[in-house]
Parts: structure tokens; C-alpha cells; sequence
């Protein structure tokens, strides 16, 4: 069984001391190169990077491995995809399509970016605990004036929060009836349309009612949006400053 | 004809910092028509213990196996129906007929055994037949759960365990769910269940196994069980080992009320009120 998706796995590495804004700032900055990058010597840097802070993060790279694995089948389809339908110097044949060079090419960038995306994500949130993601990034919205569109950066930075704490509750409730109906004999390979049905179901009615209950729960504690105070402050420290700036270098001289 | 569960050790996130160790060392066997109950405190291993039964999940260390086969076999889930706590949330079909036929239908079981397989379960637990076109959804939570049990009878396996079944449900319903699974477990059908409601439990079960922090510490008739004085013992025990300490000669393993009632007039010397 699988709980760890993007969850946070306490820890006391230089990453997880770092403050929040750093990061998630650190995260825009990649998310932009993987992005710009049109090369695989770029994307080669990039896992480069990925590998380094793993390393410093001292997060098993089982957990970014299970956060990833869930996706993988979806970026297999894309790659195919892309290596069929694209037009360029034929490499093979097959139903009246011809797989190309450029396919494959672009169908491995585009994978590759994708995955790295995941996999830095999953990094973040495995050293952040969400409370911090969510007030750093409440502390960086902060200066936009949100408020003239009717929202508060404190009510988006909780949307994001959210988000983030229903990733691993859902796949923990989808664990739960996939085991449930695997009991009830299901045979996932034999009978796919079976298995969608009898899961998605009941999938959709978990969280629309979850997604209830919390905002009652939320609710009935008196939540309203606008300014909160909140548990921890985070207080940006030279060292937070330098590791941001040095890894912004790295970054803009390796990709 | 058994369950063998032999010095099982389980571990959930193994090798990560978010490491459990959930069960430790448990061996056990379940013979043909048992009935067992398994209890403990919350967080103490059974929903985990119960997952190795039809080997959703496989030890760490250890084996568990189902007539001789390893349970993770294909085999084995049709051999070992599991209901899972909260069984309201697996329900699925357009119809509580179509809900309750998956399992068996999965199995290979086809018109008109499915249909009297559907129909017999439903009965067994006192619901009417009149369920069987509405949408499982418009039921209220006793009755989901209810048919969520009908579904794991209908299939009839030889082992049936049932995480908490009796959570949720009133007076009447839990008598005739515990008499359906005890007719079922004379009939020769193991009948595992896994509740913190043991009073309920005691005067059906044959054999109970207490699980504290992953260990089985216990394994025993009821009787037994209640005179090791576990945690969570039915209130009439309280009462009986009280009387017995101030020096009235009542059994110590009495359970249920019943069985406490005639303990207490045969040492008050009321002959006839048991005849009652
Ligand atoms: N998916 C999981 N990932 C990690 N740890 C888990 C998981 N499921 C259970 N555990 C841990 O394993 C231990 C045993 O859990 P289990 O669910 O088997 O207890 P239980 O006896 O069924 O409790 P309850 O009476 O509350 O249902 C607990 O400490 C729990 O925190
Ligand atoms: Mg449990």
C-alpha cells in the first residue's frame, strides 16, 4: 500500500530547515527552467540538481519513486502518442502510422519534463510540512492586491492548502476500496470496465462528501477567511537568502 | 481445512522515517467452521492482521495460508470474503441487487444461482426483498452497511471475516446478523469478526485472540478470556468479579447476561427465579 504521495516525511536536513518561501520560490525557478529547456543536456542538469538535493535532503528516493509511480502510466500514453503522431523522418510502421525520430524526441522531453516536475514537487512537499507551504505562500501573495478581485491571499494560500492535504487522504481512500472490492473478487486485468465503475463510483462520492465535511467542519470552527494569525512564523535568515541565491546560479549556469 | 497464519510480522513505509511496525510475530490458525472474534484496542494490528487473511497485504516475514495455499494466491479471495470497516463507501451498482451480485458474479456465478445467492443473503441479514431495485444510495447508513455484509454472504465463502459489522447497527439488526453468522459457522463456514462490541460477541464466539500493539497476547475460550481480565471486558464481568470480591461465590468466567442471571440466583438460593 501506497500513503506517502506527497506527504511530508519529517526530517532535520538543511532542506527541511530552509525557510518555505526559499523553496517554493526555489520550485518556480526550476518549474520555469524544466520548461525553457529544449535539450536532453539540459534536463541532464536538471536530474543533476534533483540528485544534489535529494542527497541533501536525505529523503529515501522510494518516496519521490511512489509519488511518481501513480503518473507513469499516463506519461507512457503520452509518449507514444507523441511518437506516433508526429511528422517527421520515419523510423518504422505500424496501422498506417509512421513512428518517427521527432516523436520520439519530443515524447521524451516532454515526459521528462513532466516527471521532473513530479519529482521536484513531491521533494518539496516531503521536506515542507503543509502548514508552512501554506503560510509561505500566503506570506509571498501577500503583497499582490488580490483583495480588488474579491479574494484574500489568506483564503488562497488555505485553497492551496487544501489541495495539498486531499492528495494523500484520497489516495488513502482509494486504497481502501480498491482493496474492497479486490476482496470482492474484482480482477482489475481481466475486467477493466469493471474496475473503473465499481471504483471511480463510489470515488467521486468520497470526495464530494469529504469535501463537504470539511468545509462544515471548517465552519462550525468559526472559520472565515481574511487576515489569521498563524502557528509558525517563518523568519527568512541570511542562510535562507544565500541558499536561494546560489541555487538560482546554479540552476541559470547549468540549464 | 484452516487459515494458518505463522509468525507473521508486518511493516508499513518499511526502510522510510515514517516506518510501523503494525503486527509482530502473530501466529494463529482458524479451523473449518470456527467462530472466532478478535479484539484490542484501537491501532492495536487487526484491520492489518485481517488484510493478510485474503493477502491484500503480504508479510513482511512470515506466511499466511489458506487450505495449504499462500494466501496471496487467486484463489484465495474467493475462498476468503473480508468486509472492511466502513463498507458504506464500497457500494457502487445502480441497484442493491446489482451491488450485492459483484462479488459472487466475479466468482463465476451465473442466473439463477446468483439470483437465490442475492436473495438468500439479503434474507439472512432481515432485509426484505423489496431492496433489491433501489439505488444503494437512497438507503440510510445501517442499511448500506448491511448490504455491503449481504455481499460478502452472497459470494459464501468458506472463511468470512468481518471487520466491526455490528458498528452502526440497532438491537435487532445485530441479533440477526450474529444468528445468520452463527448458523453459517455451524454449517461449517469459518466466521472471523473483529469488534470492540465483545459482549455482544462473547456467548457466540468459540475462540477469541487479543491483539495489544501488534502482539497476540492472548488466545482462548471466552471464558478464559474473561477471566484474564482484558481491557475491554463486558460490563456483567465488572459486576460478577465485584460480587466475587466481596465474598459472594459467583463463576468468574460467567458472560452474558443470561449466564450471570442464574450465577447470581443459584448463589442467592432463589431456585426459582431461574426457571423464569
Ligand atoms: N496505511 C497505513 N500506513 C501506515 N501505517 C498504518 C496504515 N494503516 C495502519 N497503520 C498503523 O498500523 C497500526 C495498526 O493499525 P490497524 O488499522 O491495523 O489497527 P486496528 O486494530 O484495526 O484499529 P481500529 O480498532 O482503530 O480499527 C496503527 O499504529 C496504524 O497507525
Ligand atoms: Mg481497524
Amino acid at each position: 500500500m501506497n500513503t506517502l504521495l506527497f506527504r511530508y516525511v519529517p526530517g532535520n536536513s538543511f532542506l527541511h530547515r530552509l525557510d518555505p518561501r526559499v523553496k517554493i520560490t526555489g520550485m518556480m525557478i526550476v518549474s520555469i527552467s524544466i520548461f525553457m529547456s529544449s535539450s536532453l543536456r539540459q534536463l541532464a542538469s536538471v536530474a543533476l540538481i534533483f540528485f544534489l538535493l535529494l542527497l541533501v535532503s536525505s529523503i529515501s528516493p522510494k518516496i519521490i519513486f511512489d509519488a511518481v509511480r501513480p503518473m507513469l502510466l499516463f506519461l507512457a500514453v503520452i509518449l507514444i502518442l507523441q511518437f506516433f503522431l508526429m511528422d517527421g523522418e520515419p523510423v518504422f510502421y505500424i496501422m498506417g502510422h509512421d513512428a518517427t525520430y521527432e516523436g520520439l524526441r519530443h515524447g521524451v522531453l516532454l515526459t521528462l519534463r513532466f516527471l521532473f516536475l513530479l519529482m521536484f514537487a513531491s521533494l518539496l512537499t516531503a521536506t515542507t510540512t503543509p502548514s508552512l507551504v501554506t503560510v509561505g505562500m500566503e506570506r509571498m501573495l501577500r503583497p499582490l492586491p488580490l483583495r480588488k478581485l474579491g479574494i484574500s491571499s489568506f483564503d488562497l494560500a488555505t485553497m492551496v492548502f487544501l489541495s495539498l492535504h486531499f492528495v494523500p487522504f484520497l489516495y488513502g481512500s482509494f486504497s481502501h476500496l480498491r482493496d474492497a472490492q479486490i476482496s470482492r473478487g474484482l480482477d482489475m486485468r481481466r475486467n477493466p470496465f469493471g474496475a473503473v465503475y465499481s471504483l471511480s463510483v463510489p470515488m467521486v462520492r468520497i470526495a464530494i462528501t469529504s469535501a463537504e465535511e470539511v468545509a462544515v467542519a471548517m465552519e462550525s470552527r468559526c472559520y472565515q477567511g481574511g487576515h489569521r494569525s498563524s502557528l509558525h512564523a517563518p523568519v527568512l535568515q541570511k542562510k535562507d537568502l544565500a541558499a536561494l541565491l546560489a541555487f538560482s546560479i546554479l540552476v541559470l549556469a547549468l540549464v | 481445512m484452516s487459515i494458518e497464519v505463522k509468525d507473521v510480522t508486518f511493516r508499513y513505509a518499511p526502510g522510510t522515517p515514517l516506518e510501523t511496525t503494525a503486527l509482530e510475530g502473530i501466529s494463529l490458525s482458524i479451523n473449518k467452521g470456527e467462530f472466532v472474534l478478535i479484539s484490542g484496542a484501537i491501532g492495536s494490528g487487526k484491520s492489518t492482521l485481517i488484510r493478510h487473511l485474503n493477502g491484500l497485504l503480504r508479510p513482511s516475514s512470515g506466511q499466511v495460508t489458506v487450505d495449504g495455499i499462500a494466501a496471496h494466491g487467486k484463489k484465495v479471495k474467493a475462498k476468503v470474503g473480508v468486509l472492511f470497516q466502513f463498507p458504506h463507501q464500497q457500494l457502487f451498482g445502480r441497484t442493491v441487487f446489482e451491488d450485492v451480485a459483484f462479488g459472487p458474479g466475479n466468482f463465476g456465478l451465473r442466473n439463477p444461482e446468483l439470483e437465490k445467492h442475492v436473495h438468500d443473503a439479503l434474507e439472512m441479514l432481515g432485509l426484505s426483498q423489496g431492496i433489491c431495485p433501489i439505488s444503494p444510495f437512497s438507503l440510510s447508513g445501517g442499511q448500506k452497511r448491511l448490504v455491503a455484509i449481504a455481499g460478502v454472504l452472497a459470494s459464501r465463502p468458506d472463511y468470512i471475516v468481518l471487520d466491526e459489522p455490528l458498528s452502526g447497527l440497532d438491537v435487532g439488526h445485530k441479533k440477526s446478523l450474529l444468528s445468520a453468522l452463527q448458523l453459517l459457522s455451524s454449517k461449517g463456514t469459518s466466521v472471523v469478526v473483529v469488534s470492540h462490541q465483545v459482549s455482544d460477541l462473547l456467548s457466540v464466539a468459540q475462540r477469541v485472540f487479543l491483539l495489544d500493539r501488534g502482539s497476540l497476547v492472548f488466545s482462548g475460550t471466552p471464558a478464559e478470556y474473561v477471566r484474564h481480565s482484558p481491557p475491554s471486558m463486558p460490563e456483567i464481568n465488572f459486576l460478577m468479579k465485584e460480587l466475587r470480591s466481596r465474598g459472594f461465590d459467583v463463576r468468574d468466567d460467567a458472560f452474558g447476561i443470561d449466564d450471570a442471571f442464574s450465577e447470581i440466583t443459584r448463589v442467592l438460593g432463589l431456585k426459582g427465579a431461574v426457571e423464569e
